[in-house]
């Protein structure tokens, strides 16, 4: 019984075994032609670490940007579309509202990288008309198969079918996809009611047009992977993480291939939540910190919140499939310091990437960047970044910093590489603020979670900047995301649009909801039987989208338990009130609260890792763990002789007393002065202020 | 005053203060109620101090950017008891007290720190109806008091309790009561967050460093904006255009004339010369709409989002380096009590001018004519329980052909940018049904080496009797191409009823109060944008692109870029394309380039309808030449105001610069190339060749003038 977390990222490829003896991690080089060529090398060489046998291994879960890249590349299928005559432009159109306020050299991305282009989108006949859906104009099948004979002369291998109030019935895109399915056996074709079915059209079509976009490559990837991993003498089912947190199985990522598109951060925020309640916290603030960009997410009661589908877009075209709320922004360990020609100080958000990297890299950068700056501040050792595989050059990165700021400024390489950190942190707290805040959540009752290997360097002045109680470090800040891909749960979600007024709902109406909850939950549990899932491991979560008449966003509420009836609507209203209170500051208690959207969440529980407790200090100092001496300079300028700390050697109850440095494999994790770090449990550290 | 504070400190308080700013905006909009604000997002939120500067500024609808500090000018000429008190709030949209127009009403809510006054949190937002004289919207009305109720200076909040009686009367004078005072709600809430967000930043930092840093930020903007506006070279660029009319006196053109005067790093906006104030509501507040529209058009011309790396802070210094001239009297400072409600075309044919008027010198920079209008459409009807439905749609426009790439299609242009409201919502909610929305098939935007955007055509149902104003522009004057690209098409309002389809009315772009009958369907052309450079230097494999797209017609392809498509196998017959191509070019000189739309000879001075003529008084290239403003005079002597002068195009030869410009005038047009060589910048040459082009036409025009009998 064993399993394996293996996490693709743009140059590492993560893994994290747990058998019955011992939780395992490796890293292996990512291999971007083919991923799957490196996922296997790894789950070779984990398996061998760990000394268990392929055919042990029972479950991957597996985070991948395959389908991502997709869109970053702009390389999927060449899709054809059908859609309603006379709204041939829907998804050229989009919103009408251009990325920019004042701009005139602008892209419009829906323009200028359309997932179908305009000679593939085909207007039918047909009408269906609300708002009961009844058919005006019936499917012009001629037209269809006309249509189909123009996808397959153009050598088309992706088909979409968009209609306008398919969310009301389905019928004529059903009856369309059968007919592409009989004349083109093997193309990759899906419905808009079957990708995302709910009201507004540009935002259903282009999620659709996305799924069919990104689909058949993502869909040849996974069967690829899954060929070679049995080839290997692997028989585990492969299963993968989705842009809401949740997993899923190959077949029905394949299919709904647009769920993966943001399962990127979804692994780190999941890992992140685990790491809060092995050290006892419900509330947290995660904040991953790579490269280029710093991903953050609120977790408050230990629930991870899924995203306004107003803001879920991906490369600049809407999706709607419920993605965990998180906001990212332009800053990392690569972003560039900077002056503009007016004298403004800037870090980022372009960053010097992994080539040619920081100005310490060695690799010709010769812009000072955040991690620059960390360097010559000596919080990160040079012959220590990735367990000293990757040397650093201090001369490098202090000769950027002074040609660059210093010099221009007036200031000392010290006094500059300390703005360079104020301002990056002064971004991230911003954006961490508009992520809590500005939604009703208040920081001084959430942990803030650093990671991402140079997030630890970064907590404390992120905690004090927002005001959080405290710091929780993960165990492995490096691999957070990997460790969460065995966190999460197997997860189907269905959903339906029925627009109702909640107010003044009769038993007929509720009726509508109660029969539409229940056809909701039973797909749930179609699929979850397929999976096999025991019914005592499987929870099912009734939610009710909903906002107030005339409004233009919808809230999630909660549903009753059992039966819905004209007696418990109240139950939707009430929570709908309260969320909107948490969320803008304000309930409407007299207005009229209109339902959107029904949708239904189907998940298995899933065991957390079974983490090993720390083995306890028992007396024993924190000597032990000593490493050596170095100067560091702290945010408020003081340069103090800090001891170093190997994280390895800490055990159960020892407490770091700042100003330190604690140094593990793929992290650095500062402590400054009047802070302590105390080990907790299961190896997390835990910052806090000294009273 | 304290010392100057380091970059550092500055940028961070740069970020708090742009965070406030936004969140205020998200309030707003995700609050609201009305489509306009939360979909269209036509609203503005910010933080401004006790002199009225912006301090920062939500990104939201650019015509609500810059607009705020008026307002408050005029709320300090009407305060209600004159003196601020913590707890107020006040209401504000007297178009001759600062507003944008009365239907974005302003509230605001004074900053207190430590029982001292430090500033104001702020937002603008459209709303529905204020009880005007149609509903929705309104265009034919005699004064400013037809416009609905006017709120100057007046304390919906005193010291923190509202008053009622003013609550009520706002309840009882609105179309749309409800969403009025939701949203009205929604807008408090919002500059209450600001103001408590602008004391937090002010207890962390201290009143000092925040002022501090506030007054260098707005330094630090300004000298951006300069930096770019000293690269301009200096002189006096003119370009004209023409409005259809004022929405009642149907065929009476309103000439627009615009000036951008450079001196260093000053720029001013000059639009004296343009129509005199007009008997309806289409004119154009000055402090609230006309300034603002200048604003925006500098600040996305000098400092474009897409392409600068950093990104300015929008506050006041945004503003200080442009003087915006309008004499009192006209239609972009009309003088009370004219009704100034339907602005919107107007100024954003000034940016597209600003731009036209910029091309010699900036000709990287610059964009072909766009849209540059808005359709704004109010749909009403009564409900059978008698009450009102009131639903403002924003129709998009379309860009003109660009530098580096083709005008973008079917989006807000300019100064517009709002978001459409979702087909299946509005149908669900509204007695309206959408019956067709795409990309308009019955023209073709201009072509050139960059086409224009093509416009939308938008045709909406009512299932039920109703009302509908429309505001509208752009049915006769053409939007322009540039450099050798061909015009755009103007727009096209028609109404019919679903019952009779070939029965189809073609209406004038602005109508006011119009009843409509059930299954009446309004069908809007958008304007297509002009072209940019020479359509015989579009890759023909581009022009196939667009005819496999639909984009282009095979006979527009081959009519108007030369390029020679087999449609059945989807490849441009090469050797056919040179053939033609080479024709094309051959026969071009010295004629027109492009088929033109038809011009009215009549009405002189409106008819002029492109004119870029760049006037500088610099040296022009040989000192006995005459300057242009010695050629203008010559030129009005003999044909008065009925001339133009267009750039066709320019190109680099050696060192040199070489211009294609055209003159045309009493239904005659030359073509001349003007040639500079030698020092100074691009743009200096730039300016001199184009004036040298100006020259030679006008002495080859000049000449025929005078040989010709009975002229003169």
């Amino acid at each position: 019984m064993a399993r394996v977390g293996v996490d693709v990222g743009g140059t590492n490829t993560d893994l994290v075994l747990e058998a019955a003896h011992g939780v395992f991690f490796h890293k292996v080089v990512s291999t971007p032609q083919d991923q799957s060529e490196g996922v296997l090398k790894g789950l070779v060489e984990i398996c061998e670490i760990a000394g268990v046998k392929p055919n042990d291994i029972d479950l991957v879960v597996h985070g991948t940007t395959v389908a991502t890249n997709i869109t970053i590349e702009h390389n999927g299928a060449e899709v054809g579309m059908l859609t309603t005559r006379n709204f041939r432009d829907i998804l050229h159109i989009g919103r009408h509202k251009r990325p920019h306020n004042f701009s005139l050299h602008f892209e419009v991305p829906w323009q200028n990288r359309p997932l179908v282009k305009r000679r593939n989108r085909i207007a039918v006949t047909e009408r269906i008309l609300p708002p009961d859906g009844r058919i005006e104009t019936a499917l012009a099948e001629d037209e269809v198969r006309a249509a189909i004979q123009v996808f397959k002369r153009r050598g088309l291998k992706a088909i979409v079918i968009g209609f306008m109030f398919s969310f009301l019935n389905d019928a004529h895109e059903a009856r369309a996809k059968e007919i592409v399915r009989a004349e083109m056996p093997d193309a990759y074709v899906c419905c808009s009611s079957e990708v995302a079915n709910v009201i507004r059209e540009f935002e259903r079509f282009s999620t659709a047009a996305m799924n069919a976009f990104i689909g058949p490559k993502t869909a040849t990837y996974l069967n690829n992977l899954s060929d070679k991993l049995s080839q290997n003498g692997f028989r585990a089912n492969l299963r993968v993480i989705q842009s809401n947190g949740g997993i899923s199985t190959v077949e029905t990522s394949a299919r709904q291939a647009v769920g993966m598109l943001m399962s990127g951060p979804a692994g780190g925020v999941i890992g992140g939540r685990q790491e809060g309640l092995w050290s006892g916290n419900r509330n947290l603030i995660t904040v991953d910190i790579g490269g280029t960009s710093a991903d953050i997410s609120t977790i408050p009661d230990a629930q991870v919140k899924i995203m306004n589908p107003r803001d879920s877009y991906v490369g600049g075209h809407p999706i709607l499939i419920p993605m965990i709320d998180l906001v990212t922004i332009g800053a990392g360990g690569g972003s560039i310091a900077f002056i503009d020609s007016a004298g403004g100080f800037h870090v980022g958000p372009r960053s010097a990437g992994a080539d040619p990297g920081p100005a310490c890299y060695g690799r010709g950068g010769e812009e000072p960047t955040v991690t620059d700056a960390q360097l010559v501040l000596g919080r990160l050792d040079s012959d220590k970044l990735l367990g000293g595989d990757l040397p650093l050059d201090e001369a490098a990165a202090a000769r950027a910093i002074e040609a660059k700021l210093a010099r221009p400024l007036g200031l000392s390489v010290t006094d500059a590489a300390l703005g360079v950190i104020r301002v990056i942190n002064s971004n991230m707290a911003l954006a961490i603020r508009s992520n809590s805040v500005a939604r009703g959540v208040d920081p001084r009752e959430f942990s803030l979670l650093p990671f991402g290997g140079a997030g630890p360097l970064h907590g404390v002045a992120l905690a004090e900047a927002v005001a959080a109680r405290d710091v929780v470090v993960p165990v492995a800040p490096g691999i957070t995301a990997a460790m969460g891909l065995l966190e999460t749960d197997m997860q189907y979600e269905h959903a339906n649009s029925l627009i109702a007024s909640l107010s003044t709902a009769d038993g007929a109406t509720a009726r509508r909801i109660d029969e539409m909850t229940a056809q909701l939950v039973a797909a749930c549990h179609r699929d979850l039987d397929a999976d096999n899932v025991p019914r005592e491991r499987r929870h099912i979560r009734k939610i009710a989208e909903c906002r107030y008449h005339g409004q233009g966003f919808e809230l999630r509420a909660d549903m009753p338990e059992g039966e819905v009836t004209t007696a418990n609507l109240s139950t939707i209203v009430d929570s709908f009130h309260r969320q909107h209170l948490l969320d803008y500051g304000y309930a409407f208690d007299d207005l009229e609260v209109e339902l959107i959207t029904l949708r239904v969440i189907g998940t298995e529980d899933v065991e957390p890792l079974a983490m090993a407790r720390l083995e306890a200090a028992n007396g024993a100092g924190v000597e032990e763990a000593f490493l050596y001496d170095k100067e560091t300079v702290f945010d408020d300028g003081q340069r103090l002789a800090t001891p170093r700390y190997d994280r390895g050697r800490l055990k159960l109850g020892h407490r770091v007393a700042g100003p330190a440095i604690i140094l593990q494999h793929n992290s650095t994790t500062l402590v400054p002065p009047r802070y302590t770090a105390e080990v907790t449990d299961f190896g997390n550290l835990r910052l806090t202020r000294a009273a | 005053m304290a010392k100057e504070l380091d970059p550092i400190t500055l940028q961070v308080i740069s970020g708090a203060l742009e965070t406030i700013a936004e969140e205020m905006g998200h309030v707003l909009y995700r609050m609201s109620f009305s489509s306009i604000i939360r979909e269209s997002q036509d609203l503005g939120a910010g933080l401004f101090d006790c002199d009225f500067n912006t301090l920062c500024e939500s990104e939201s609808t650019p015509l609500h950017i810059g607009s705020i500090p008026g307002y408050l000018h005029g709320i300090k000429e009407t305060l209600q008891d004159g003196e601020w008190r913590d707890g107020d709030v006040v209401i504000h949209n007297h178009p001759y007290h600062g507003s944008s127009h009365s239907p974005d009403i302003a509230i605001v809510v004074p900053a207190f720190h430590n029982g001292t006054l430090v500033g104001y949190g702020a937002n603008t937002a459209h709303h529905l109806d204020i009880g005007a004289a149609t509903p929705g919207l309104i265009i034919d009305i005699p004064d400013v008091y037809a416009e609905g109720m006017l709120f100057a200076g007046t304390k919906l909040y005193e010291e923190g309790k509202r008053n009622e009686a003013l609550w009520q009367f706002i309840g009882r004078n609105s179309r749309a009561a409800p969403q009025l005072q939701a949203d009205l709600e929604a807008q408090i809430a919002s500059a209450r967050l600001g103001v408590r967000r602008y004391a937090e930043l002010l207890d962390r930092y201290g009143r000092e460093t925040v002022e501090t840093a506030t007054n260098q930020l707005m330094d630090y903007t300004e000298r951006v904006l300069r930096q770019r506006i000293a690269a301009i070279p200096d002189g006096e660029y003119r370009a004209e255009g023409f409005l259809d009319d004022d929405g009642k006196n149907r065929g009476v053109r309103l000439p627009i004339k615009v000036c951008v005067r450079v001196t260093g790093d000053d720029i001013e906006i000059d639009l004296t010369g343009s129509a005199g104030q007009v008997e309806t509501a289409f004119n154009v507040p000055f402090e609230g709409s006309t300034k603002v529209a200048c604003f925006c058009a500098i600040r996305s011309l000098l400092l474009d989002a897409e392409t600068s790396e950093i990104k300015v802070p929008s506050n006041q210094g945004s503003f200080r380096p442009i003087k915006v001239t309008a004499p009192k009297g006209s239609i972009y400072n009309p003088e009370f009590p004219a009704a100034a409600e339907a602005r919107f075309s107007q100024v954003n044919r000034v940016i597209d001018l600003i731009y036209k008027a910029l091309a010699p010198v900036l000709p990287d920079d610059i964009i072909a004519g766009s849209s540059a209008s808005l359709s704004f459409v109010s749909y009403s009807g009564v409900k059978p329980s008698g009450d009102y439905w009131v639903f403002l749609e924003v129709n998009e426009g379309s860009y003109g052909g660009r530098p580096q790439s083709d005008g973008p299609d079917s989006i807000d242009s300019l100064m517009a940018n709002t978001r459409n409201n979702p087909l299946e919502d509005l149908a669900i909610h509204l007695p309206m049904i959408c019956e067709r929305y795409e990309l308009r098939d019955d023209v073709m935007p201009g072509a050139g080496r960059y086409r224009g955007g093509f416009g939308v055509v938008k045709a909406q149902r009512m299932l039920t009797d109703g009302f509908i104003t429309h505001e509208n522009e752009r049915h006769e004057d053409v939007p322009w191409g540039i450099f050798g690209g061909h015009e755009g098409a103007v727009g096209r309002v028609t109404i019919y009823n679903q019952n009779r389809p070939d029965e189809v009315r073609d209406m004038p772009a602005k109508f006011s109060g119009l009843k409509l009958a059930a299954d009446d369907v309004h069908v809007f052309y958008g304007p297509c944008g002009g072209g940019y450079g020479d359509p015989l230097d579009r890759p023909a494999a581009e022009v196939l692109d667009d005819v496999l797209d639909d984009f282009c017609t095979v006979e527009h392809a081959r009519a108007a870029y030369g390029v020679v498509v087999d449609l059945e196998a989807e490849v441009v017959d090469e050797a056919a394309t040179e053939a033609l191509r080479r024709d094309m070019r051959a026969g071009v000189a010295g004629t027109v380039p492009a088929p033109r739309a038809p011009q009215p000879a009549a009405d002189p001075p409106a008819a002029a309808i492109a004119s870029a003529r760049p006037t500088t008084p610099q040296a022009p290239p040989t000192p006995a030449m005459p300057t242009p403003i010695e050629i203008a005079a010559r030129l009005r002597e003999a044909f008065g105001e009925a001339w133009s002068f267009e750039i066709l195009g320019h190109r680099r030869n050696g060192q040199g610069v070489e211009v294609d410009g055209a003159l045309a005038a009493n239904g005659t047009r030359v073509r001349e190339t003007g040639h500079a060589n030698g020092a100074g910048s691009a743009g200096a040459r730039l300016e001199a060749a184009a004036d040298d082009s100006l020259r030679r036409c006008a002495e080859a025009l000049l000449a025929r003038h005078a040989g010709a009998p009975g002229r003169g």
